[in-house]
């Protein structure tokens, strides 16, 4: 009887201690995923107020940026800077980080594989701040003779392609969109290797051994039918780093230090990430707002890229 | 000179490890490795380099002296790693719990089709940019920390950056890196040891308690590298932790410096003293072994671990 | 070598090429498209340039000032066309970028959109306000075309490259003493702080710790009973600022102790922090938030940066009237107050070591007289342009369109930039003799 009683309410204290102690995990869980909707919802709520104040999207998306002084403005020098960065960016992380990760998913039983797995996985973690000062030192070092030897006679020779050539060659300032880009670059390479070596690494034996059967060389079996079992991890992979160096701002600080205008990318180019870090740190309305507006377009932006990348994969 | 070797050979190099990527896949497969160890030991070359005139003039001293005073060119990195090791450990202690807690949440709780739509959204979490981080924890947390401590504890938090709105700021956004790790390992719990666990007739949460002790090297993998992340993060912490880079501090309610702010506040005035480009170099490869080293430790755990 | 393999990479090869070139097309429209229409052919080209203004006027080259660097080899054609062409907006165009000063940054952005403007969108003068040590510095590193600072090159610096630049005052700023006090805000009380360099060098070093400390009371008899017994947090500046190197000038050079405890530059180690609460931020923008937000603190920032918001300010605290330990009297940071400020202050540099200097000298004297002038509004500064003689010879790219553009924006500057509309509140524009050093200076960058 007593031992029954005892029996009932052990079952019930675990029962009440099960509720609870799932209710903070899930509490907990919940905790983690609150303060994405507070922030989506703070930057639309006052971004949107924000771009209708400034003069409406379209002004707002092509628009130069307002002064202390003015009432409306735009992020559209930082929007085009932005996009080409992040694209350029994007393009040399595929390029090196794609074939990266094939040596070190494939090839693990390799000596060298597994340290340049280890470098994939240092320089996932490595401060982006830390990737944008070593950008800068290269750049330094590199600009002058780089000017010298290669990009004067190179924009002598193809400036009779026309001016607008200008904007895109030519001889490169301290800062410039290429610094930029070699720094997101940098930090989208580990993220496009990790998740392409991950998928290689999942491809089942069978599937594998068919593959060199029939694609006769290694390469083509790796890159040829191979990539069809794993084009799906790696587009995602290749999208969601796209969305990750969209929104970066630290490497950017000291490679493309910003600008208030289209300007050649050649030089000092925009970013819109640099112009929220800016502008949300001065004391003026008008700069502030246009922070918020511009942290909308980008989060639209990352969104977009998001989602797509959570549809396809 | 170095840098023009650097920037013609690297152009070249790449499409010498295309190109042997037809003719001889592995040793071209193999350059590619080579770059990316060749990247981080150059960077930390580098920075050995840049860092050498403070080293050879203050030796270690520079990371154990605090103190910031450039007019007369003595700089210390001090007060800005006990910032660095405060906001993460304020980080890490808010932060292991979320991500235990959305690692039970996903695989306990919530029902099949609702799992992909929670783990998306911890991993948006991961993807946001920094800078909209910071932008809210500038207009919106920071204030309401402020006013949340102070109405516990009057006069506490006397400005609303402070190392505390940093560490909290950093909580939220590296939660979702330690979770990753831990949901990997939660998935790799095997299908027997799930049975057995019920069989014995353990409840939700117990089972939950044993599932994660069962994988707790993943745990301790995702508390280095969330670690990681914490101890490098920039723009965001630059934004909300006060940037008093002077004093030296050890209460979490005051403002502070960690080291990656102090890089992004004063690295562009740096040239104009002749040792703070050095002193900010040291910071950067103090910054870069430490990812080195948290990074070797949660490799080898998780490695050791792997179930 | 199967010929089955190499065409299906080309092919992958060629789609990755044509979305690139694709993305970049289309990337390339807005750039492209709104500064720069198609219409003239854009004169940017160095080898553009030499034709279209054949009145080479060859009276702007030898100024008599030149003579270690005249130029007697005249390397080819591009250097004789200097664009004399004053009253014509000029048919040059493209891009410069400086940075340095956040204290002269809304002046600066308003003069570089309305120049924007004036060239009907041609010349893009792109100004980051990253502080006046980061603009010194990056001007040394050659990352820009021009740096701003509020103080001259520092003295080391300017040895290490006398002769090679050149650096001239642009505008007048002065800086205010804002606070954020809600128990006397001037909305509450009507009334204003009054200080002393003596109060707030010691607010700054840590020993004044307290508002209700009885040497703030006894400058403010009329809000003695108001001020709160509360923790003063001193807010300064977290980069290398000129802001700061003013500011601390002036307590130098009004306030004894100072000098010796703390001195003056970029940045200083200070007391505050360690003795009492001091707080950093990021820029004039960044102390200026600061105070707003913190309650109880107090922070030098540049005029405009409270004007813009003396509303905002008001609520919460207000601006100090500053007291001249020259004459004695409370000044408020009025135009007229710091304009009188200026003017004693030039006025003191003249009597004593006679003429102006030239733009090639070391300025730094020129602040050291102008600081704490002996009447008007005590807490001002220069903002000085640095300019390189010869950009070529410093490793620019595209050097000959870089120092026209330059002598084009600043010429503009120091003419059309100094009149009414175009000088932002708070900023006082430069005296003619004054304006008329930065016109030599541009006389000396080689074209």
């Amino acid at each position: 009887m007593t031992a029954e009683r005892k029996a009932e309410n052990i079952t019930a204290v675990r029962m009440v201690i099960n509720w609870l102690g799932l209710g903070l995990f899930a509490l907990l869980g919940v905790a983690a995923v609150v303060p994405l909707f507070l922030i989506i919802g703070d930057v639309y709520v006052k971004g949107i107020d924000a771009i209708n104040r400034l003069g409406g999207l379209w002004h707002f998306l092509t628009g130069l940026p307002p002064t202390p002084y003015e009432e409306s403005g735009g992020i559209g020098p930082m929007l085009v800077g932005t996009l080409y960065m992040t694209v350029l960016g994007a393009l040399l992380g595929i390029a090196v980080g794609f074939p990266l990760g094939v040596y070190i998913g494939e090839m693990r039983r390799e000596k060298f594989a597994n340290v340049a797995r280890a470098g994939v996985n240092v320089l996932v973690e490595f401060p982006t701040i830390v990737i944008g000062l070593f950008v800068y030192a290269v750049m330094s070092l590199a600009k002058e003779d780089l000017n010298l030897y290669l990009l004067d006679p190179l924009s002598r020779t193809i400036s009779p392609v026309g001016g607008w050539i200008t904007q895109f060659i030519g001889p490169l300032d301290g800062f410039n969109a290429y610094a930029g880009a070699a720094a997101l670059s940098i930090i989208m390479i580990p993220y496009v290797a990790l998740i392409t070596a991950s998928a290689y690494a999942s491809i089942e034996q069978p599937l594998r051994e068919a593959a060199y059967a029939t694609g006769g060389r290694e390469f083509n079996a790796l890159f040829v039918v191979l990539r069809k079992a794993v084009s799906r991890a790696v587009l995602t992979a290749a999208l969601l780093g796209t969305a990750k160096i969209a929104g970066e701002t630290a490497p950017l600080l000291f490679t493309a230090f910003g600008n208030f205008y289209y300007a050649p990318f050649t030089g000092p180019t925009a970013a819109v990430p640099l112009w929220v870090w800016y502008a949300a740190q001065t004391p003026y309305e008008v700069q502030i707002a246009s922070a918020y507006g511009a942290a909308a377009v980008l989060l639209t932006i990352i969104l977009t890229i998001f989602i797509i990348a959570r549809i396809r994969g | 000179m170095l840098g023009f070797l650097l920037v013609v050979l690297l152009i070249p190099y790449l499409i010498a490890a295309y190109g042997l990527l037809f003719v001889k896949l592995r040793w071209g497969l193999r350059l590619f490795g080579a770059f990316i160890v060749a990247t981080i030991g150059l960077l930390t070359v580098m920075f050995l380099v840049e860092a050498y005139p403070i080293i050879a003039r203050d030796g270690v001293a520079v990371f154990l002296q605090t103190g910031w005073d450039p007019v007369r060119e003595s700089y210390g990195v001090l007060q800005a790693l006990t910032g660095t090791v405060l906001t993460s450990a304020v980080a890490m202690a808010l932060a292991m719990p979320m991500a235990l807690g959305v690692a039970v949440t996903i695989n306990e709780i919530l029902p099949a089709r609702w799992r992909g739509v929670f783990g998306s959204l911890v991993d948006l979490t991961a993807t946001m940019p920094t800078v909209i981080y910071g932008l809210w924890g500038l207009f919106v947390l920071g204030p309401t920390l402020q006013s949340l401590v102070n109405t516990l504890a009057r006069d506490t938090m006397t400005s609303p950056y402070t190392l505390f709105t940093a560490g909290v700021l950093l909580a939220i956004m590296i939660t979702p890196y330690a979770a990753a790790v831990i949901r990997e390992g939660y998935a790799l719990v095997p299908k027997p040891v799930e049975e057995a666990i019920y069989a014995v007739g353990a409840t939700r949460f117990e089972a939950a308690l044993i599932k994660l002790r069962y994988v707790r090297n993943y745990i301790l993998g995702g508390f280095f590298l969330a670690l990681g992340r914490a101890m490098g993060e920039t723009v965001a912490v630059a934004m909300v932790v006060g940037g008093n880079f002077v004093r030296f501090t050890t209460n979490i309610f005051e403002s502070g410096i960690t080291i990656s702010s102090l890089i992004a506040l004063q690295f562009p005035n740096a040239a104009s003293y002749q040792y703070m480009v050095p002193a900010l170099f040291a910071g950067a490869l103090l910054l870069t072994l430490f990812g080195l080293a948290i990074n070797a430790v949660a490799i080898y755990i998780i490695q050791r671990g792997q179930i | 070598m199967s010929p089955t393999q190499n065409p299906k990479f080309l092919a992958i090869i060629a789609a990755v090429a044509i979305v690139a070139v694709v993305a970049i097309a289309l990337l390339a429209m807005p750039p492209g498209g709104s500064p720069q229409p198609t219409t003239p052919p854009p004169a940017s080209q160095p080898t553009a340039t030499p034709t279209p203004t054949p009145t080479t006027t060859p009276a702007t080259t030898p100024t008599a000032t030149t003579s270690p660097s005249q130029p007697t080899t005249t390397p080819t054609a591009i250097n004789s066309p200097t664009p004399t062409t004053t009253s014509v907006p000029s048919r040059l165009s493209g891009a410069l970028t400086g940075g340095g000063s956040t204290f002269v940054a809304p002046q600066m952005f308003t003069w570089s959109k309305t120049f924007y403007q004036v060239t009907g969108g041609k010349i893009q003068v792109n100004y980051q306000s990253i502080g006046s040590g980061a603009g010194a510095a990056q001007f040394l590193e050659k990352k820009l075309d021009f740096g701003a600072s509020d103080v001259p090159m520092p003295r080391d610096k300017y040895e290490q490259i006398a002769g090679r630049f050149v650096q001239f005052p642009v505008v007048i700023g002065s800086i205010v003493m804002t606070y954020n006090v809600p128990e006397i805000a001037y909305q509450k009380t009507g009334k204003y702080l009054n200080l002393t360099a003596e109060v707030i060098a010691l607010i700054y070093m840590g020993e004044i710790k307290q508002w209700c400390d009885p040497r703030i009371k006894a400058l403010n008899p009329g809000l003695a009973d108001k001020l709160p017994c509360k923790d003063i947090v001193a807010a300064h500046r977290s980069d290398g600022s000129g802001t700061t190197a003013a500011f601390t000038l002036y307590l130098t050079r009004a306030y004894q102790p100072w000098n010796q405890t703390v001195g003056w530059g970029y940045t200083v180690k200070w007391p505050a922090d360690e003795k009492a609460k001091g707080t950093g931020a990021k820029g004039n923008e960044g102390v200026a938030q600061a105070v707003l937000q913190t309650p109880y603190s107090i922070g030098y920032i540049e005029f405009a940066y409270w004007a813009k918001n003396k509303d905002k300010y008001d609520q919460v605290g207000g601006v100090a009237f500053v007291r001249n330990d020259n004459d004695g009297k409370y000044y408020f940071p009025t135009t007229e107050n710091v304009a009188m400020g200026a003017a004693a202050g030039l006025e003191r540099y003249t009597r004593r070591y006679g003429s102006k200097p030239a733009p090639e000298a070391d300025w730094n004297p020129v602040s050291i007289e102008f600081s704490n002038p002996p009447r008007g509004y005590p807490i001002m500064s220069f903002v000085y342009v640095f300019l390189w003689k010869d950009y070529a010879a410093e490793g620019y790219g595209d050097a000959a369109t870089k120092a026209a553009l330059l002598k084009e924006f600043f010429k503009w500057v120091l003419t059309e930039g100094q009149k009414q509309g175009n000088v932002v509140e708070g900023y006082i524009p430069l005296p003619p003799e004054v304006a008329k050093i930065g016109l030599e200076a541009l006389n000396l960058v080689k074209p």
